[in-house]
């Protein structure tokens, strides 16, 4: 007992009060937003404002009971809690689906949304998983586990409809990556054994991320130009679809590149240069073949119109764009100092020009209202959150705190990212809740015993957890 | 491999997004105004509000159009909550299933046909919105209304809505008027800046003519909306809000008594009486009979039940048949070819011609030996001789030459005294009258193939000759002005701008004044020497002039024409009363001439006897 009194340093405070503020923020923000002028009253529970303190409420004490339990405990109880999530992943599958997506799971009045509890416990397992090994080197059967547990978790929200989330769990592979993990055992086992190659490793397996990041820029290339048509001289009367040319754009540069490895690379790495040119042109080909054709064929049309609308192939701004386009206006019109508490014009509950507005668009009434020097706080405490966490991740001894930390930080982020994005129009409608300001139950309560978590994590840094 | 730098790889990107971000919003919220403009595009608008139009006031000042509050009965489905309809039918005195058909019928209404862009097919469109109000019941009286007020907050989402239509205090002058209808689509494209569909706009007389004037100013309220249209608040305090403007009040110079009695006095004839003030061409009174009462046709639903009455009437009272209405002039013609006589100095005062009836019959008269003479009796062949000399000058050797040449001249004449051309006036459907010319009868004869003789009808206002009953009243005023006439108009006065100024011109004929001086007492003598045709247009103590003319018409009676002017001295009444299939002038349209002068100038009448003739007397089942 004493050795443990000893080894707890405390909370980390400037995590409290940065979240403190965000959800004070939060708070005060959806009380302008969902506004009832029937029931003024904070604690109405028939009210938005009402329920959302409830959840607060609710969320806290769920952590604080949580963050009682010793952190090893909580490393122990984990795989439960994954499982228990899971189940309920499947269950909820069975349930009659909520404007297109069956996310939903109710006990009487109240619903509970496991795919928003998912990315927790699954953050969890991932440093559960993660942490089993010791020493740097991941062994061939944790990264398998990792994987098939988040790419099923990632599967199981993706049957729900819930794009949203499922785009959240690409996080985790950010997380993979700090920690070390490469996919050359996968991907070796397919060059060497398969191609037949002789690779020792590879730079896609360790540097997934920075590729990642080509992916991302690969993709919208082909989204923008996948569908269009193109003519040339010497070719007439036929118009060249735009995937066809930006294949043999492709093939061109490889060509290109495949002549200069043969014409000038050293005798020693040329071949193995070629092997690889080779393999990274079949995957980019593939890539490119894969994302048009999901675009082209797989996609839904509403999806396919979001994509349409952000990258301005074509414009609708009454219809299919209306909720962008209103929540953009909303935004844009806040101007410096904004325009108001509970002054909004667009957004308001009064004129309603903004849809969701209490939930995914969110933002737009917080930044019509407060302008761009509350939206600018806001991005500078989020970041500074975000920060904060990668700081308290990086002073753990224990790998299962860290990846957990990691992984909070990366969920918050992407949730921070996606909706702020697509709220000011760099990202594409992505349906999902800004932390601690979007009104629902189920992600307050999620985020709050997540950040709870972590700090209790952090509080015994001191001790090394296995 | 140093996995403590990855790290670095978060933070980093955290601080991009967070600095990408930042600059965004200052971009979207500080530099670039295009959303603001669009926030306002979103949630203001305009809604236009029209006011009441211009009131009509006649020469005396009395309201003679004006305008009543009318109700709608309106609602917004959205706002309707749990419609008991058997109440409602009830309170609005419908059948319940009226109330549905009546639902039903509105949601119709708005359907619009559009081609699809993508298909080329056509479909239909439905513009019905539940949260946006409709009428239910449209233009109801304040009694209508007044019933169902009461309970009407029983009934959630329905209430009333005023609207202006127009009244009309005396049920006189429609024709002068014109009405007020729902706008058509083509009026609508004409001027979409004002009209928006189901507007009222002028579709004859005044009511078209000064439809600008009357419709008033548009006034503007910038309004906060929701996404669904409704009120959230005013813009800016209503800084940037107009006052809509009634259009301004229309003076007439019609004397709304005058043309009352004229309506009374032409009650089961048909026909017109026009009356002019000689000094200045405002139109005194302009009757068309028959008439219709003008509460008659306001609004659409009066107009539903009643222009399809009016309109299928065989004797056609929307027809304006002053302005209109193209009649042979008759003997009063002979007026003019004296004047054009005497200026051309083919014959003097005292010119006498023989009553030799074989080209004319003529009626029993001492002797026509002068001008004056002639028109007192009326004497046809004076005309005849007379006329002649003026086509036939005799400068070509060529009769035919000599008659084309001389027609050329006579035309020129017409055409000074506003005859057969088409005046400037603010009289919308206005006719010119026929003055047959050099091209009419090369048209039907061939050129050089006719003379005096063929054309010689025109001498006493038969043949060719066409003129409206306006252009007869004004032939009176003229001969009371002595060779000058104003251009017959309405409106004295837009608001308190004065006479406009096209009717300040002063339009002289070619007569030279002098000699006006025989024909009106030939005038003078009609209405008061014995032989005299006009005998029955006497007013007591009030010297009279006037002309008789009997209009042939080949398909029935005569037609009963007079044209007057008094006092003699200082003429203050011009007027030309055209009866139609009445017979002799002197019976019919002189007396009612002479009653209309006596009340325009003494405001009664001292022969009741003459006046009860008048008012018994039927004309219009003549032809049936």
């Amino acid at each position: 007992m004493n050795n443990y009194r000893e080894k707890t340093v405390g909370w980390d405070w400037f995590t409290i009060i940065i979240v403190s503020l965000l959800l004070l923020m939060g708070m005060v923000n959806i009380y302008s937003a969902a506004f009832n002028p029937d029931r003024p009253f904070l604690f109405d529970l028939k009210t938005m404002y009402g329920k959302q303190l409830m959840w607060i409420g609710i969320g806290l004490f769920m952590g604080i009971v949580i963050s009682l339990i010793d952190a090893e405990y909580i490393r122990k109880l984990t795989p439960l809690a994954f499982i228990a999530v899971i189940i309920l992943l499947i269950l909820v599958l069975f349930t009659e689906p909520i404007n297109g997506a069956r996310s939903w799971l109710g006990v009487g009045p109240f619903g509970v949304q496991p795919s928003e509890f998912s990315k927790l416990t699954t953050a969890l397992m991932l440093a559960y998983i993660i942490s089993q090994n010791r020493g740097k080197l991941i062994s061939k059967q944790s990264l398998t586990m990792a994987l098939t547990l988040v790419i099923a978790t990632m599967l199981l929200v993706l049957i729900q409809n819930d794009t949203g989330t499922f785009l959240v769990f690409t996080a985790f592979f950010f997380v993979m990556y700090r920690e070390g993990i490469t996919f050359d055992p996968i991907i070796l086992f397919f060059s060497n054994r398969v191609l037949g190659l002789r690779f020792k490793h590879t730079f896609v397996g360790i540097h997934f991320i920075p590729v990642l990041f080509i992916v991302i820029f690969l993709s919208i290339i082909t989204l923008y130009f996948t569908e269009s048509k193109h003519t040339f001289s010497f070719l007439p009367g036929y118009d060249l679809p735009g995937w066809m040319l930006l294949l043999f754009i492709i093939t061109l540069l490889f060509g290109i590149s495949f002549f200069i490895n043969q014409r000038f690379a050293a005798q020693r790495s040329k071949k193995k240069m070629r092997s690889a040119i080779l393999i990274v042109y079949i995957v980019t080909v593939g890539l490119v073949g894969l994302i048009s054709y999901t675009y082209l064929n797989v996609l839904q049309s509403h999806q396919k119109d979001r994509i349409d609308l952000w990258l301005g192939k074509i414009q609708d701004q009454d219809g299919k764009d209306y909720n962008r386009n209103r929540a953009l206006a909303a935004v844009g019109s806040g101007g410096f100092s904004g325009v108001g508490y509970q002054e909004a014009l667009l957004s308001s509950p009064r004129s309603k020009h903004v849809p969701e507005s209490e939930t995914d668009f969110i933002f737009s009434v917080y930044s019509e209202e407060w302008g761009f020097l509350g939206s600018a706080t806001l991005v500078v405490l989020f970041t500074t959150l975000l920060i904060r966490i990668i700081v308290i991740a990086e002073r753990q001894k224990s790998r299962f705190a860290r990846v957990y930390a990691n992984s909070v930080a990366m969920i918050i982020f992407y949730h921070f990212g996606i909706n702020v994005g697509m709220n000011i129009g760099i990202i594409p409608v992505i349906g999902i809740p800004l932390p601690f300001f979007s009104y629902g139950g189920s992600s307050m309560m999620s985020f709050l015993i997540m950040i709870l978590i972590l700090l209790k994590l952090d509080s015994q840094r001191k001790e090394v957890l296995a | 491999m140093n996995l403590e730098n990855r790290r670095l790889v978060f933070i980093l990107l955290f601080v991009f997004v967070g600095v990408v971000f930042t600059a965004r919003l200052f971009y979207m919220q500080v530099i670039d105004d295009k959303w603001i403009e669009r926030a306002g595009e979103v949630s203001k608008k305009k809604i236009t509000i029209k006011p009441p139009r211009g009131i009509l006031y006649d020469r005396n000042g009395e309201k003679i159009v004006a305008n009543k509050t009318y109700y709608n009965l309106m609602f917004v489905e959205d706002d309707i909550d749990s419609l008991d309809t058997l109440a409602f039918a009830n309170l609005i005195g419908f059948s319940v299933d009226s109330v549905h058909m009546r639902f039903a019928e509105i949601r119709k209404e708005l359907d619009r046909k559009t081609r699809s862009k993508k298909t080329g097919n056509d479909t239909v469109v439905n513009d019905y919105r539940s949260y946006l109000p409709h009428a239910f019941l449209k233009e109801l009286s304040a009694d209508e209304i007044s019933e169902i007020a009461m309970d009407l907050s029983d009934f959630q989402g329905f209430y009333e809505e005023p609207m202006s239509m127009r009244d009309y205090p005396y049920p006189y002058g429609a024709n002068i008027y014109g009405y007020l209808n729902e706008i058509s689509g083509p009026e609508l494209n004409a001027d979409r800046r004002f009209y928006n569909v189901g507007d009222f706009i002028g579709r004859s007389g005044l009511e078209k003519y000064y439809e600008y004037e009357l419709r008033g100013k548009k006034g503007t309220k910038v309004i906060l909306t929701s996404s669904r249209g409704k009120l959230v608040d005013n813009f800016a305090g209503g800084k940037l809000d107009t006052n809509a403007q009634q259009g301004p009040p229309l003076h007439l110079g019609i004397d709304i008594i005058l043309q009352a009695y004229g309506e009374e006095l032409m009650k089961n004839k048909l026909g017109s009486v026009v009356a002019i003030e000689p000094s200045t061409g405002e139109i005194l009174a302009m009757v068309s009979a028959p008439s219709y009462n003008p509460n008659l046709m306001v609004g659409t639903r009066n107009i539903r039940t009643n222009y399809r009455k009016l309109y299928k009437d065989t004797l056609k009272p929307f027809y304006p048949r002053p302005l209109a209405a193209e009649y042979p002039p008759g003997s009063i013609f002979k007026v003019v070819n004296a004047l054009i006589g005497l200026q051309e100095g083919v014959i003097t005062e005292d010119a006498s011609f023989p009553c030799t009836q074989s080209w004319v019959g003529c009626h029993n008269h001492p002797p026509a030996n002068s001008v004056a003479k002639a028109i007192q009796f009326s004497c046809n062949p004076y005309f005849y001789y007379e006329v002649k000399k003026i086509i036939q000058q005799g400068k070509h050797t060529s009769n035919f030459k000599d008659a084309a040449e001389g027609l050329a001249l006579w035309e020129k004449y017409m055409h000074s005294f506003g005859f057969g051309i088409k005046p400037e006036t603010d009289i919308y459907g206005l006719r010119s009258g026929v003055i047959p010319n050099v091209a009419f009868y090369n048209h039907w004869y061939g050129e050089f193939r006719w003379a005096f003789s063929t054309i010689r009808s025109n001498s006493i206002g038969q043949g060719e000759v066409k003129m409206t009953p306006l252009q007869m009243a004004n032939l009176a005023a003229i001969v009371a002005n002595d060779g000058f006439y104003y251009e017959p108009h309405l409106v004295k006065s837009i608001g308190t701008e004065g006479p406009q100024d096209k009717f300040l011109v002063k339009k002289q004929t070619m007569i030279d004044a002098k000699h006006f001086a025989s024909v009106k007492e030939g005038m003078r003598a009609a209405v008061n020497e014995p032989h005299g045709t006009a005998r029955r247009a006497r007013i007591k103590d009030i010297v009279v002039s006037g002309k008789t003319g009997t209009a042939q018409n080949p398909h029935g009676e005569d037609h009963s024409v007079f044209m007057a002017f008094a006092p003699f001295d200082n003429p203050k009444i011009a007027i030309a009363v055209f009866v139609e299939n009445a017979g002799f002038g002197g019976t019919w349209a002189a007396p009612i001439a002479s009653l209309m002068m006596e009340k325009y100038l003494t405001g009664e009448i001292a022969d009741t006897l003459k006046e009860k003739r008048i008012l018994e007397k039927h004309f219009t089942n003549i032809n049936e």
